[in-house]
């Protein structure tokens, strides 16, 4: 982590911004083509963060905390808040603070401060009862949703990992199960009798209050050992004191006190026992399994952090939230299905998804999806629902695949490599006048929060100046779209300030039950581009810029009926250009640009090319899946989506970087390819018949040994940190799991011009047109007047 | 859980005998039953079958009249009903009877006691065996001594007619007549004459018809005098003039007859007894209906309230050929005890008509005033010492049929043209034979093999079905117990005694890889469990959705017994402790058996529910409507008989798809309160189960009971996934089938379950008129699966002669089954009509066939007295106790009716009647009482006269069991019989219990013996005078005057003559 604070583009703030100077209009913010946006990691963890043991002081009209912009009179004991110019004075409490007696908040290095917040009630306004004295549930809430329409080996790999998974967790964690197949189980952990199970039906949407119902939660003195007035508490959505409502103890137990009731269950539990007719699929309730989850949780325990974890092995084929009729020979909805209005069941389970996520996140809590299959599952439909409530969603081939296996357990390691799973996070933006919010592309929901500062136009989730993140991890990371007030600036630029302000509070729970505040104030210069665009040009940020772009893209895909993303990125790219390139009109030959600019088309072009905008090389579910990693992930990681990083070792050199392209295929050389989701060892053909005498065994041939192993640990190295564990693809030139490689580079040596490259190098066969053929193109676009 | 069921009692049962099942082995039914018996020695494996001898209907009600006669003079006082034979018969053999056989007969009957259970071994087709050596040769050789050793004096029948009409009886009665009637009668007497003759009557002349004419003024005068007898006088005739009706429709048709043979002597209905043969007694001193002596001694007019026609139990055992002579042999009374040999016609016991000869025209019948019905009974119990039913295997191509009428091949089939072709009995239509079943002729006309063919010499087959009867494979035999355990059957220990029942009833069902278990509970939720699962302990399945059920597995929720016996049994023991706490009141009863259905609708089956509650809430929930109703009752009760329809049709819609599926549902209904039988039993009674209704459900007591129940439910012959249908001949058709049943197409009726206690009704129709001497057939069909899964046919037909003579169908009426049916429209009429017009209309339905035997086949000299015929004899009193019975009483209990109702829409002939008329016994003395050969005393009359307060008296309808101590029992006999010094301190809860004292163990003898003869454990109560308990004892006494406007017997007699009167003179 220290090693990569050093060359951390984020800093403390965890803010990257697609340009760090402003324009000082909507018109000029219009012409700068790529939009004002930053993306923010809002718990991100960073050593230098302070954490403070107080409440934060807020200005008391904007209700902005203070910090270290807020200009201080250290005399008067006043501050005033840089966002509304509010003169505030400082509490009693700060009557110490003096020019070297400086509170934490108000040290210039730290724009980024974290507050520890008593406990009760973060966010009234989310529905949550503000009495819910969230110090009494500390622990975490796990309701595990495990399909059980499989092959009897799949669920053997899934039933250890699930077994696994109760071993890793902490001892007060509160555990609930629920399995479904043509059914919905809902296990009452809290049984000692015998095993029992509720069971819904998969057919029939049920309402949270029906579920409530028929779990015999809501009547008093139903059954178990509530007393009425707890029940009665619970009609009302609340609980006496945090818990124990009657329905935690039936259905939620501790790890310690489940633990080998859940795993003598697992060992007991079979596959769905109802029969599948020979060319159907299998009946799958996931559905209503999740609904009677969330369900559950609702009547249990809403308001405190809670994630859904549900492991899906197929298609919903009962129920709400059916993808795909049982019929075997119906296939899976595909992009060109979606195009073309022809997958009559994705509109339906988009719905039901969208209003479970609603149901989730007004309960603040989390779905995390676990599907693993060859064929889809319908991670599109429930994309909504994860990505909503800041679940996490975990595409694999099968449960005993690494990709499934080791993110899973990573989601309950602890320590380092824990992900640092947050609940009920929310997070507000204060933002200088005349800025506007547009909306925030991420895991997260609007809140509904209006105000002066919120744009008309809407960008992802907008209308708000506030957001609810069921779930939230150290990685998490929003991109938050801007947009500058269009009122006629009549105002002289010498009152006014000239730099602008950005507040992000989040608040959110940590897993050990303590509730944290963390404010980022950043400031950045207006300038007037009208004047001089030198500085705006500066305070470009490509890599940002693209992934902005990578992720407005995508989201227009989704939403925008026949918008051609490739278009619209060429049309920008070109815009672009012609406004910051430096060229003669109608000269191609003379276009240069910027070296703030020179990465940016190349990102665009590999943006083109990925799975992102070319969809239908992918299944609706795995381009759902990619999305939102991509609009999950922080910039770094999400500009390694758009642009593979490829790194050459061979023996004359150390480890280099080298070119996505497949002039550096060579049969030497070993490169490695992070793509994000898969990490490919290449070994060049003489490396691999090398590999293949064996004399890495040799001892004489320790380099070659050596030179093997050190694509390994890098692979390994880039693996360890990834959630979701990235598939790892070892492969040799010419073998058919190549593949993974030549999708990436450029192809600038094709069929077509085989005959001019030297010996030894590869071809890609296909008819896309190379990275400098792109280059020339835009050059001539560019430059049209 | 306290099981009261004594441990010992399941465990015997194994070894005893196999699963009952239909032929094999009859006896095991009757082992079944002791096993139940709680007191009784476990040794006798021998007991005869339940059905053995029905007591309260003797097997001969001609016999009645003979017994109780005066010759003795004590006779009036106590009727030594079954005493000594040799006493008896002579009196009743009119004179220059034939008295031989009758005395040659006392040995065996002497022998009585054991022979019951000593038939099965000694005489397997009435060979002549020992104890009933005697009779049988007697029987066949000589048609005129004929029959059975009970009934000599109709044996006789040449004799036996002359007792009714001969003159010479008359005389006696006239002479008799002064002596007992001089006594008391002279008060009403009087004034009737006076005012009669102008009223009404011109013709007749007799004083006392005037006074039954007149109707208000009749009443009254009638009442006063008082005393018990006091009706008396109404009845006026004359003796005389009745003996004379009676025997003018007589005489007639003695020539007519066949000879004797026909008519054997065993036979109750050839003796038509109007009132007269009564009278015949009656002469001497009984003489009950016709309480005038009219002409001849115009005092002598009250009626002996012991001399009015009741029926005489026969303790012996009557032989009946179904044919003689080629001719139908009319059979015993159904309530009686007889061993059929099925020589053409079908037993009695599978299919019965209301009249024996079968009207040629729908006028006749009209005119008869009579029903003309079938009740059927395919499965009914046989008795242990009838030949099994003959299965017949005709390979591939199934059994022949007629190709029209699709009437399957039976004795009544006429082969012709060498056998090549014959005729169809049922239609007409004449068919190929079959090649491979052509056979020559004999000379006789039949085929040569047809001795050898049961389906040509027996009126009982059953074929082996082939695929052509399957839609399916043969279901498996699949039993599903669902059990309330919602907190008020927790807590009255319902669910724990339905679970030890259960339990104890596993190793009862039908053995075999085939046989499958379900077990389910419920409460506002449905439990299921999983029962098949290699390790640890079942998995429950919660269905919480009563809205919109489902069952929660495809599979493993119905299990192998042989495979989970263990899981079962652990499962049931559980269950109990596993809801001990719980606090959930609300049953979610409809959505339970619909989950359940769900659970078994691919095989279909039995499902068996346990409800203690009202169904309060889910698919199907029912509101206390009885409260309701309570509170309407002072808007008049024009509404109240609405309780007793369904509540809505949400539960009949179930129970039709139930029947599709072939499931079959029995509700045992253990509870303390109100749970509208009225709409719950509407899924029994489509489904072709059952309900049974313990209430006021105690665990004590009824524990036993449910268990005794349970395993007579499972073990009882039955089938699976039946049809039936009935074809009649040409001419008559099939008007309605009445049962518990699902009825899809007109012909057919589905019956997902068929037991050997159902019967249904099928109410015929002319559609053409017939040949006077022609036989008409009809033919039941019943295809069914066994419970081992074999699929079969068994056809029952029965061949009846045609007649165009009235009398003739007075003649032949059968008493039981004409009152059953009646009985079973009644309680049809029940729900839909107020009550006071249904006892109209039953009592319009006596009176109008009195009135039509009175009108077309009395002499006209009769019309003074009240004149019966002798078949029919105790309508009237039959028709008293239905108008005073349980479904008809406006002041019972809802639930009490609407099970009542249910019980006799299903109920067969021998334990409908019992039910209306119940059996008392007076218990006291049984030490002392010579039982003469039957282990239960004779039935005493159901008069609170015979019931005095040193007393302790049983009274049994086949469904509870009363037992009353009088105020001053002597306390040594109370404590020997009940452990208690007085009835004050037995406890509402009350077991019977065998005591170290002879007077205790021969109570415990009897009481087994009726369960036995009743296929039902009984719920034993004891009742105190003057409680509520006292008071239920006395509402079955039905010859009892009640004060809330119930006639007593005689009253009713009177009512009915004078209503008769009316009409005749209208």
């Amino acid at each position: 982590m220290s090693e990569m604070a050093n060359t951390d583009p984020e800093g403390i703030d965890g803010v990257r911004m697609s340009w760090n100077s402003w324009p000082r209009t909507k018109v000029e913010a219009s012409k700068c083509v790529i939009p004002l946006a930053a993306c923010i990691s809002p718990i991100r963890h960073h050593p230098d963060i302070q954490t403070l043991p107080y409440a934060p002081l807020r200005c008391k009209t904007c209700a902005s905390p203070l910090n270290c912009f807020a200009r201080v009179d250290f005399t008067a004991k006043i501050w005033i808040c840089p966002f509304c110019f509010q003169r505030n004075h400082f509490p009693p409490h700060y009557g110490m603070i003096s020019e070297t007696n400086l509170p934490a908040e108000l040290y210039p290095q730290f724009t980024t401060v974290q507050y520890t917040l008593p406990n009760p009630s973060i966010n009234p306004q989310m529905g949550v009862d503000p009495n819910v004295p969230t110090a009494l549930s500390p622990s975490p809430v796990f309701v595990f949703v495990l399909d059980t329409c499989m092959i009897e080996e799949e669920f053997d790999y899934v039933r250890s990992a699930m077994k696994r998974a109760i071993g890793l967790l902490p001892e007060n964690a509160l555990v609930g199960f629920v399995s479904f197949g043509t059914q919905a189980h809902v296990h009452e952990l809290g049984f000692s009798d015998m095993s029992k199970v509720f069971v819904f039906r998969g057919t029939k949407e049920i309402t949270k209050d029906q579920v409530m119902e028929q779990l015999g939660l809501t009547v008093p003195g139903r059954r178990g050992p509530g007393t009425s007035a707890a029940a009665a508490y619970q009609h009302k959505g609340m609980m006496p004191n945090g818990f124990p409502g009657s329905g935690v103890t039936r259905f939620l137990l501790p790890a310690s006190d489940c633990e080998f009731t859940l795993n003598s269950l697992l060992d007991e539990l079979q596959t769905d026992q109802w029969p599948v007719q020979p060319g159907t699929r299998a009946s799958r309730c996931t559905g209503v399994a999740l609904s009677v989850a969330a369900g559950l949780l609702g009547a249990c325990l809403p308001g405190t952090g809670a994630r859904i974890i549900a492991l899906v092995g197929g298609p919903c084929t009962e129920g709400p939230g059916t993808i795909i009729s049982k019929d075997l020979s119906d296939p899976v909805r595909s992009h060109k299905d979606l195009d073309k209005d022809a997958a009559p069941y994705f509109k339906k389970a988009v719905k039901f998804y969208d209003g479970l996520a609603k149901q989730l996140v007004s309960q603040g809590h989390v779905l995390d999806v676990f599907a693993s299959a060859l064929d889809q599952v319908g991670v599109a439909e429930m994309k909504v629902a994860v990505e909503r409530t800041g679940g996490l969603a975990v595409l694999a081939e099968s449960f005993g695949h690494s990709v499934f296996k080791d993110s899973f357990k990573r989601v309950f390691e602890d320590g380092e490599h824990s992900l640092g799973l947050c609940f009920n996070g929310t997070l507000e933006v204060n933002c200088s006048k005349d800025i506007k919010i547009q909306g925030i592309i991420g895991p997260c929901t609007s809140m509904e929060k209006k105000g002066p500062n919120v744009a008309d136009t809407v960008i992802g989730e907008g209308n708000t100046s506030a957001w609810k993140m069921c779930g939230l991890d150290k990685s998490t990371c929003l991109t938050v779209f801007f947009d500058l007030s269009s009122s006629d600036r009549s105002n002289t630029p010498g009152t006014v300030n000239p730099q602008l302000y950005l507040q992000f509070l989040t608040s959110y729970q940590t897993p050990e039950g303590q509730t944290l505040l963390r404010v980022t104030t950043v400031t950045r210069r207006w300038v007037d581009s009208t004047v001089s665009s030198e500085e705006l040009v500066q305070g470009f940020d490509q890599e940002t810029a693209a992934v902005v772009m990578g992720r407005l893209a995508s989201l227009k895909m989704e939403i925008e009926e026949g918008f051609d993303a490739t278009r619209w990125l060429d049309r920008n790219l070109i815009r672009l250009c012609s406004k910051f390139g430096d060229y003669r009109k109608d000269d191609p030959s003379s276009f240069t640009l910027n070296p703030c600019f020179s990465l940016f088309p190349q990102f665009v072009f590999n943006l083109r090319r990925s799975q992102f905008v070319q969809v239908f090389n992918n299944s609706p579910d795995e381009t759902a899946y990619f999305r939102m990693l991509l609009n999950k992930e922080n910039i770094t990681n999400a500009a390694v989506m758009l642009q593979p990083s490829l790194i050459s070792y061979s023996f004359n050199s150390l480890p280099q970087p080298a070119l996505l392209d497949v002039a550096s295929i060579g049969a030497d050389r070993i490169l490695l390819l992070d793509s994000y989701f898969s990490v490919v060892i290449f070994h060049g053909m003489t490396i691999a018949q090398w590999r293949n005498m064996g004399y890495q065994n040799q001892a004489e041939h320790q380099a070659f040994a050596q030179l093997l192993q050190a694509p390994q640990d890098d692979a390994q190295m880039i693996i360890r940190e990834r959630f979701p564990v990235p598939r790892l693809v070892v492969c040799d030139q010419h073998g058919s799991q190549a593949r993974f490689l030549l999708a990436k580079l450029n192809p600038s040596a094709t069929y077509n011009n085989a005959h001019e490259m030297a010996a030894g190098s590869d071809v890609i066969f296909t008819d896309d047109v190379s990275l400098q053929v792109f280059f020339e193109h835009l050059q001539r676009l560019a430059v049209q007047s | 859980m306290a099981a009261p069921v004594p441990p010992g009692a399941p465990r015997q049962q194994p070894p005893t005998g196999p699963p009952p099942n239909f032929q094999q082995n009859p006896n095991a039914l009757a082992d079944n039953f002791q096993n139940m018996n709680l007191n009784r020695p476990p040794s006798s494996n021998t007991r005869p079958p339940p059905f053995g001898q029905p007591p309260p209907f003797s097997s001969s009600s001609p016999a009645s009249p003979m017994t109780r006669p005066g010759p003795f003079p004590s006779g009036a006082t106590l009727r030594p009903a079954s005493g000594s034979p040799s006493p008896t018969l002579p009196p009743n053999m009119a004179p220059g009877r034939p008295s031989g056989p009758p005395f040659g007969q006392p040995p065996p009957f002497g022998a009585r006691p054991p022979p019951p259970g000593a038939f099965p071994s000694s005489m397997p087709p009435s060979a002549g065996s020992p104890p009933y050596g005697a009779p049988p040769p007697v029987t066949r050789p000589s048609p005129v001594a004929s029959s059975s050793p009970v009934n000599m004096g109709p044996s006789g029948a040449p004799s036996g007619f002359m007792s009714n009409g001969p003159p010479a009886p008359a005389f006696q009665a006239g002479q008799r007549f002064a002596p007992p009637g001089s006594s008391q009668h002279q008060p009403p007497m009087g004034a009737p004459p006076a005012m009669g003759p102008p009223a009404r009557g011109p013709p007749q002349a007799g004083a006392m018809r005037p006074f039954m004419g007149s109707p208000g003024a009749g009443a009254s005068q009638v009442l006063p005098p008082s005393g018990m007898g006091q009706a008396a006088p109404a009845f006026g005739g004359p003796p005389q003039a009745m003996l004379g009706s009676v025997a003018s429709p007589y005489a007639p048709q003695m020539p007519s007859q066949p000879g004797v043979p026909p008519m054997p002597g065993s036979m109750p209905p050839p003796r038509m007894y109007g009132m007269p043969p009564p009278m015949q007694n009656q002469m001497t001193a009984i003489s009950p209906v016709i309480g005038q002596t009219g002409g001849t001694q115009p005092g002598a007019s009250k009626i002996d309230p012991n001399q009015i026609p009741r029926p005489i139990p026969s303790s012996s055992v009557i032989l009946h050929d179904t044919r003689q002579g080629n001719q139908a042999n009319p059979p015993p009374p159904a309530t009686s005890d007889y061993i059929v040999r099925d020589t053409g016609n079908c037993s009695p016991r599978y299919m019965r008509c209301t009249i024996n000869q079968i009207p040629c025209t729908a006028d006749l019948l009209t005119t008869s005033g009579m029903q003309l019905a079938l009740l059927v009974q395919p499965l009914a119990l046989p008795h242990p010492s009838e030949e099994p039913i003959q299965i017949v295997d005709f390979g591939e191509g199934g059994p022949v049929r007629c190709s029209r009428c699709k009437g399957y091949i039976n004795p009544f089939m006429k082969f012709i043209d060498q056998g090549r072709r014959f005729i169809c009995n049922l239609c007409g239509f004449t068919d190929e034979t079959p090649r491979d079943y052509h056979c020559n002729l004999g000379p006789d006309g039949r085929r040569r093999d047809a001795d050898e063919r049961p389906e040509l010499c027996r009126g009982t087959v059953e074929f082996v079905a082939t695929k052509e009867y399957m839609v399916r494979e043969p279901m498996p035999a699949v039993y599903f117990f669902l059990i309330d355990v919602s907190m008020n059957a927790v807590q009255t220990g319902a669910t724990a005694a339905a679970c030890s029942s259960i339990n104890q009833v596993i190793g009862d069902l039908p053995e075999g890889p085939r046989t499958m278990v379900g077990i389910a509970t419920f409460d506002s939720t449905i439990h299921f469990y999983n029962l098949k699962r290699a390790l640890q302990q079942p998995l429950m399945l919660i269905v919480p959705d009563v809205q919109d059920v489902y069952t929660p597995l495809q599979t493993d929720v119905i299990v192998s017994v042989s495979e989970c016996r263990q899981h079962l049994e652990l499962l049931l023991e559980s269950i109990p402790t596993m809801f001990e706490n719980t606090r959930t009141s609300e049953s979610a009863f409809g959505a339970a058996i619909k989950a359940a259905f769900l659970a078994m609708k691919s095989t279909g089956g039995k499902l068996m529910v346990f409800q203690s509650v009202l169904p309060s809430i889910g698919l199907g929930a029912l509101a206390a409507r009885e409260a309701e109703g309570r509170s309407n009752v002072s808007a008049g009760d024009k509404e109240a008989h609405k309780l007793l329809q369904p509540a809505d049709k949400t539960l009949k819609d179930m129970a039709v798809e139930f029947a599709e599926y072939q499931v079959c549902v029995d509700v045992f209904i253990t509870t303390k309160t109100y749970v509208d039988i009225a709409s719950i039993s509407v899924i029994p009674k489509v489904t072709g189960g059952q309900v049974y209704y313990y209430h006021p459900f105690s665990v004590v007591s009824d524990s036993v009971k449910l268990c005794n129940d349970l395993r007579w439910n499972v073990s009882r012959p039955q089938g699976f996934e039946a049809v039936m249908r009935v074809r009649c001949s040409q001419g008559i058709q099939v008007q309605e089938y009445h049962g518990n049943f699902c009825k899809r197409i007109p012909t057919d009726v589905d019956l997902p379950g068929i037991d050997c206690d159902k019967a249904i009704m099928v109410t015929l129709k002319h559609d053409d008129k017939l040949q006077d001497g022609a036989e008409c057939a009809f033919q039941c069909a019943l295809l069914y699966t066994t419970v081992y899964g074999e699929r079969r046919i068994r056809v029952t037909t029965l061949s009846l002669p045609c007649t165009s003579n009235l009398s003739n169908l007075f003649r032949m009426a059968d008493l039981d089954t004409q009152f059953v049916c009646f009985l079973k429209q009644a309680a049809r009429e029940v729900p839909i009509t107020p009550p006071l017009h249904v006892r109209e209309q039953v009592t319009n339905f006596c009176i109008n066939i009195l009135l039509s035997y009175r009108k077309f086949c009395a002499t006209v000299s009769s019309s003074g007295q009240l004149i019966l015929p002798e078949a029919l004899k105790l309508l009237p009193l039959y028709t008293l106790a239905l108008i005073k019975s349980a479904g008809l009483r406006i002041e019972g209990k809802i639930d009490d009716r609407s099970f009542w109702i249910n019980y006799v829409s299903s109920a067969s002939t021998p334990s409908a009647i019992p039910l209306v008329y119940p059996r008392m016994i007076a218990v006291h003395d049984l030490d002392t009482q010579d039982g003469n050969g039957s282990i239960v005393p004779a039935p005493l009359p159901l008069s609170s006269e015979h019931v005095n307060d040193e007393g302790i008296y049983l009274l049994e309808n086949g469904q509870d069991c009363l037992i009353y101590a009088g105020n001053s029992v002597n306390p040594d006999i109370m404590q020997q019989l009940l452990g208690v010094p007085s009835a004050d301190q037995g406890g509402a809860e009350f077991t019977l219990q065998q005591y170290d004292n002879p007077l205790s163990k021969k109570l415990n003898e009897v009481v087994n013996e009726i369960r036995r003869q009743r296929c039902s454990f009984l719920r034993l109560r004891l009742c105190r005078k003057g409680d509520q308990s006292g008071m239920a004892f006395f509402s079955y006494l039905i010859e009892d005057k009640v004060p809330t406007g119930g006639l007593s017997y005689v009253e009713f007699l009177v009512h009915i003559h004078r209503q008769i009167q009316m009409k005749m003179s209208s």
